[in-house]
């Protein structure tokens, strides 16, 4: 019974409410047409009338919802999700590939030129520099991934020539305190480069005879040249360069 | 009332395929409704119409995952506006008082008569005032019926109840207004 009163209130509220408010009909007039819930239907038709009379307070102003309707699917429409020829154009798009593609790159190319220019200041380094012991690790490398004899002596001969260059530069700077180090190194180098030769096989005797001469050529050059750089050179030198004349010709005699 | 389920059925579909013109026009279905239902709780216009505004992009981003079956749009709608009310509460933050004219972009079209806007404050003030006094039940029914104007079936749906239950709140909900409204005469 509550029930049907709630929804028969609820209906008259309903179909009455616009009539009310535009004053085709009164309250008394609504009431009069449905005199037996009189006093249940007064109090609700009165609350409803006057939610009704203050609803235009809470409208929105005039041209609020066209206006923000316009700014809500523009934002929305930069908000939509990406197809996939616009995640693949995004994803290669100039600024894109110059993060992704041509960042690396650069980056490599940078990192192999001052490897580069490491590997050049390295090999022109002289004893005594910080980079010489860069230098002595790369040719070790280097003979390490040399496996064939030949090659492999004709670098061993290629280095001797390359201590002899160090020595040199070293008595031409005046660095003479190094000089017997040097010397040492330049022996140990030539009596290598006479091990590889004699290691070279029976079947390159050839190419063996032609490296044998080209050594001592090599060689003898060197001692000429010391003997030069002695005569030239302070006597405190003298000690440094004699053992290196020494070195060279003991490895002469041993070509022979 | 008409209901308004039918009609979004296409509107949806369509905006769920990423269409923002018909979510356009959902929102210009809905807004007012969802408009009206945050300024019968808040004091300020700015504040309503900044909430209205985040509602459509909350329910826009949620789009996706949405199914009818589940909630009515406008259900959908007015529990995304509830969430946004009591977070608003909840941070209290009071937005600074922005020029008219220079709106996130968008401007009004329309002008307002001084006397107007001052009437229409001080109604204003009065239903906040008025509707605070009640029960916070009272206040959804009566506001989902009257101010923003649903039906007993959608304003079921928003509150999660029968529309026999919504029946009952509401006529208790007018008597209690009108004992409310007498008292302040």
């Amino acid at each position: 019974m509550i029930m049907k009163i709630e929804r028969e209130i609820d209906q008259i509220i309903e179909r009455y409410l616009p009539s009310l408010s535009c004053g085709e009909e009164t309250i008394d007039s609504v009431l009069a047409k449905h005199a037996d819930i009189r006093a249940d239907l007064r109090p609700r038709l009165e609350a409803a009338m006057w939610l009704h009379q203050v609803r235009r307070s809470v409208e929105p102003r005039p041209g609020y919802i066209s206006s923000s309707r316009k700014y809500l699917v523009e934002r929305i429409s930069s908000m939509q999700p990406a197809g996939l020829w616009q995640r693949i154009f995004r994803r290669y798009s100039p600024q894109r590939w110059v993060f992704n593609i041509a960042a690396p790159v650069i980056v490599l190319l940078l990192l192999a030129l001052v490897i580069n220019s490491a590997v050049l200041t390295a090999r022109l380094s002289i004893p005594g520099e910080p980079l010489y012991s860069t230098k002595l690790v790369l040719e070790a490398t280097r003979l390490a991934l040399t496996f064939d004899p030949l090659e492999r002596t004709d670098l061993h001969i290629h280095y001797s020539r390359e201590r002899t260059t160090e020595f040199v530069e070293l008595v031409l700077e005046g660095d003479y305190d190094d000089l017997p180090v040097a010397a040492r190194r330049l022996e140990t180098q030539i009596n290598t480069s006479l091990r590889s030769l004699n290691a070279i096989p029976q079947d390159s005797l050839v190419e063996q005879h032609s490296m044998t001469t080209g050594f001592k050529d090599t060689l003898s050059s060197e001692v000429l040249m010391l003997n030069v750089l002695k005569t030239t050179s302070p006597p405190s030198a003298h000690a440094g360069i004699q053992l290196a004349i020494n070195a060279a010709q003991i490895g002469m005699l041993a070509l022979r | 009332m008409p209901g308004k389920l039918d009609q979004d059925h296409e509107l949806i579909r369509k905006a769920q395929q990423g269409d923002p013109c018909a979510f356009g026009d959902l929102y210009e279905n809905h807004a007012p409704a969802i408009f009206r239902y945050l300024f019968a709780h808040l004091d300020s216009q700015m504040d309503a119409e900044d909430l209205t505004g985040e509602v459509f992009l909350k329910a826009w981003q949620s789009l996706p995952k949405y199914t009818e079956r589940g909630v009515p749009f406008l259900a959908f709608l007015f529990r995304i506006a509830r969430n946004a009310l009591v977070d608003h509460y909840r941070q209290n933050i009071r937005v600074e008082a922005k020029d008219p004219d220079d709106m996130d972009g968008y401007k009004a079209e329309g002008t307002v008569e001084p006397v107007d806007i001052v009437s229409s404050k001080l109604e204003h003030q009065n239903i906040l005032r008025t509707i605070s006094r009640l029960r916070p039940d009272y206040q959804m029914v009566l506001t989902l019926r009257f101010i923003s104007e649903l039906s007993p079936d959608e304003t079921a749906q928003v509150m999660n109840r029968s529309v026999g239950a919504i029946r009952v709140l509401q006529h208790r909900a007018l008597a209690a207004l009108r004992e409310v409204i007498g008292k302040s005469g």
